[in-house]
């Protein structure tokens, strides 16, 4: 089912809310308020992907946390202080990855709406096709290098730093390629073209996106006035 | 139009550039620029569409004029309303994960009113038959149709030049058919298109004139109908790809050649008269993220065999490939090696896998070390990988870096690899594309000198002047099956 994304305002107005609820609050259990409408958010887009994710994540967190406050499950390796702080913050973690998973397009329509100039928003485009590239070409050089026997457990113990540069030089070298090829590629479709960028994805904020924005301040708000304010 | 004029560029960081080249692109015309590879074709595309001198720098002399204006004192933003650039490579120029975006980032850095950008930009989709890609995240696309989102990108804009380099160097034979359709209905509509390929059958129809371009000048010109007589030994001579599909390239074996599906359960191949099944695969299957890439793969190759492993982009040869190599698992079916069933960490130990991609698959800093990494340095082995460097052409290259070597010598570099790991099952992944004729020939002959020395070799290819060159058998994967 396709995505009914809302409007970037509305979701750095969400991740301000949260920021703002979960830095001032003086009850962290009542965190669970804003994660809740998170969750709610990401239904409404229909972001269902993340929604599970996120959703199993809270809930093995939550579970955790009953077993460390019930039944004093003890933590080695991820202690019990981290178990408590990514509950608190999953309410920013599920807006914030709701941001940045907001398809490029959009993103670059909202900020050349707000006039910020091309060459921020391009940087933009090409940081959010970098990651998703460089991802490829390090899972290849993974790949060649167990093809070519570099990665057999007696080499590596033997040969740490050598395995080391050879995953760095070729990741190096094909970043400085990637990025000159990301880089004409734009030059030739006009990326130096003077004055405002246009956008295919330009569109109005709707009474939607009003109603949302009205759902996380009132929630916050709520939130804090329950959960009283820390100062 | 563009008018070259006694134009000489050299770049500033490098010997490379083109000299004394003089060339007329009238209006509506298809000029296809050929030759071997290094020749400096790619230059002469950069001085056309700009970016040469301004993005590459160098010192140019001469004069190039697009439509009567000195190109070089256009900025680039203006050269590229009028001229379109189709790159080699697509997945390295997209800056969207979505096909709309990607096609309108065009017209979205010009400015262009929103309704004008979505007019054009549903336009192209559908010009280009890419409306049922929409929902689909372009990095699963396959080639060929990352090709056409590319073009499409450009055709947005609606220029009146395109400037296409080797745009089908990734494409299968269909990809390349689907690619011609469209420049057919680009050249239809009256735009000019400067064509830099090695692959030549598929331009039949579209190209009005080939240029030759050589050692960084242009040595000959001749007209489509003149190119069609050129003898078999004057384009092996020029190291130039067969001009029309079907004409024989090198040694036909037509007799021996079979058409395999694998997904049927034919009877293997007819064997040798000393046959030694070295790869028995049965019943292969594999699923990655849900979703099925090949089933019920089965076949047999031999000992001395090269078997060419063929089939549409996207249909999972690749995967194949890494299954057989041990670089994956598979999630049915088996494999054997001698007649012994293997694991995919003891398959790794026995067959060699060269990727098409060649950006990562070297480590060290010379030609030379790449390939002795991991092998003792006797003198015996010392002279077999000369004599190899020699045979594939890269001796003059044995001290330099890899990443320093062009696409077609690290492609060579790749199979030199292959050879020297000692392993007795090679797979080489598109060892040819984008390389020119002679290049092809070195690669065939390095090929069938191993397959003789007892290696079985598998080869996933769309060059259909390879198979015919030098495979026993070829094997078609259709996709999903």
């Amino acid at each position: 089912m396709q995505r009914r994304n809302l409007a970037v305002l509305v979701k750095l107005w969400a991740l301000g809310c949260t920021i703002l609820g979960i830095s001032l609050t003086a009850d962290a259990v009542w965190t669970f308020v804003l994660t809740v409408t998170g969750l709610a958010y990401l239904a409404f887009q229909r972001n269902f992907r993340l929604l599970c994710s996120m959703g199993v994540f809270y809930g093995l967190l939550t579970l955790l946390l009953y077993l460390i406050q019930y039944h004093g499950l003890h933590m080695v390796v991820f202690s019990e202080f981290y178990v408590l702080m990514f509950w608190n913050l999953s309410a920013v973690f599920i807006v914030g990855f709701d941001l940045i998973t907001t398809p490029p397009g959009e993103l670059a329509a909202f900020l050349s709406r707000i006039h910020t100039p091309t060459p921020v928003i391009l940087g933009l485009l090409v940081m959010f096709r970098f990651f998703p590239t460089m991802k490829a070409e390090f899972k290849s050089v993974g790949r060649s290098m167990r093809n070519r026997g570099l990665t057999a457990p007696a080499w590596l113990l033997l040969h740490p730093v050598s395995s080391c540069e050879y995953v760095l030089v070729p990741m190096l070298l094909r970043c400085l390629q990637i990025a000159d090829q990301l880089s004409v590629s734009a030059v030739a479709r006009g990326a130096e073209h003077p004055g405002r960028r246009g956008s295919y994805y330009e569109k109005r904020t709707s009474i939607i996106d009003w109603c949302w924005l009205f759902v996380w301040a009132a929630v916050t708000g709520l939130f804090l006035w329950i959960g009283d304010v820390r100062v | 139009m563009i008018r070259m004029e006694n134009v000489s560029f050299h770049y500033i960081d490098s010997e490379e550039g083109v000299s004394g080249i003089s060339l007329n692109v009238r209006n509506g015309e298809c000029v296809v620029l050929t030759g071997p590879s290094g020749g400096g074709k790619t230059t002469i595309m950069r001085l056309l569409n700009g970016l040469a001198p301004s993005y590459y720098p160098g010192a140019l002399t001469g004069r190039i004029f697009l439509n009567k204006t000195p190109l070089p004192q256009l900025p680039l933003y203006a050269v590229g309303q009028q001229v379109g650039s189709v790159f080699q490579d697509p997945r390295s120029q997209f800056f969207s994960s979505e096909l709309a975006g990607e096609v309108a980032f065009a017209c979205e850095n010009y400015g262009l009113l929103k309704d004008e950008i979505r007019s054009r930009t549903d336009y192209a989709i559908d010009a280009l038959s890419l409306d049922h890609l929409r929902e689909r995240n372009l990095d699963v696309l396959s080639s060929g149709e990352k090709q056409r989102t590319a073009i499409a990108s450009v055709y947005a804009l609606r220029p009146n030049i395109y400037i296409c380099d080797e745009p089908t160097s990734n494409l299968d034979y269909e990809g390349a058919e689907e690619l011609a359709v469209i420049l057919r209905r680009l050249k239809a509509e009256g735009c000019t298109l400067v064509i830099a390929e090695h692959r030549l059958s598929w331009l039949h129809g579209i190209a009005d004139r080939f240029v030759y371009v050589c050692d960084g000048r242009i040595r000959w010109e001749r007209n489509a109908d003149e190119m069609e007589r050129l003898s078999d030994k004057q384009r092996k001579e020029a190291g130039l790809r067969v001009v029309r599909e079907g004409e024989t390239a090198g040694v036909y074996k037509g007799d021996v050649l079979v058409l395999r599906e694998v997904n049927e359960t034919k009877s293997d191949p007819p064997a040798p008269c000393s046959p030694a099944a070295a790869l028995r695969v049965q019943n292969l299957y594999c699923r990655k993220k849900g979703r099925e890439i090949f089933r019920n793969i089965s076949f047999t190759a031999y000992t001395g065999q090269i078997t060419a492993i063929t089939g549409r982009n996207g249909a999972g040869k690749t995967s194949l490939a890494l299954v057989l190599s041990g670089l994956w698992r598979e999630s049915g079916g088996q494999i054997e090696i001698g007649g012994k069933k293997r694991r995919a960490g003891q398959r790794r130990r026995q067959i060699w896998f060269s990727s098409n991609d060649t950006g990562t698959q070297f480590f060290t800093n010379s030609v030379t070390e790449e390939l002795l990494l991991h092998s003792e340095r006797s003198e015996e082995r010392l002279e077999r990988t000369r004599e190899l460097l020699n045979d594939l052409g890269l001796y003059a290259y044995k001290d330099a870096h890899p990443t320093t070597l062009s696409g077609g010598q690290k492609q060579r570099l790749s199979i030199a690899c292959g050879v020297l790991s000692d392993r007795k099952i090679l797979i080489f992944d598109e060892p040819t594309s984008g390389l020119d004729g002679g290049s092809m020939n070195q690669i065939a002959d390095v090929l069938r000198s191993e397959a003789k020395a007892g290696k079985t070799i598998l080869v996933i290819t769309h060059d259909q002047e390879l198979v015919r060159c030098c495979c026993d058998y070829e094997m078609v994967v259709f996709a999903g099956q």
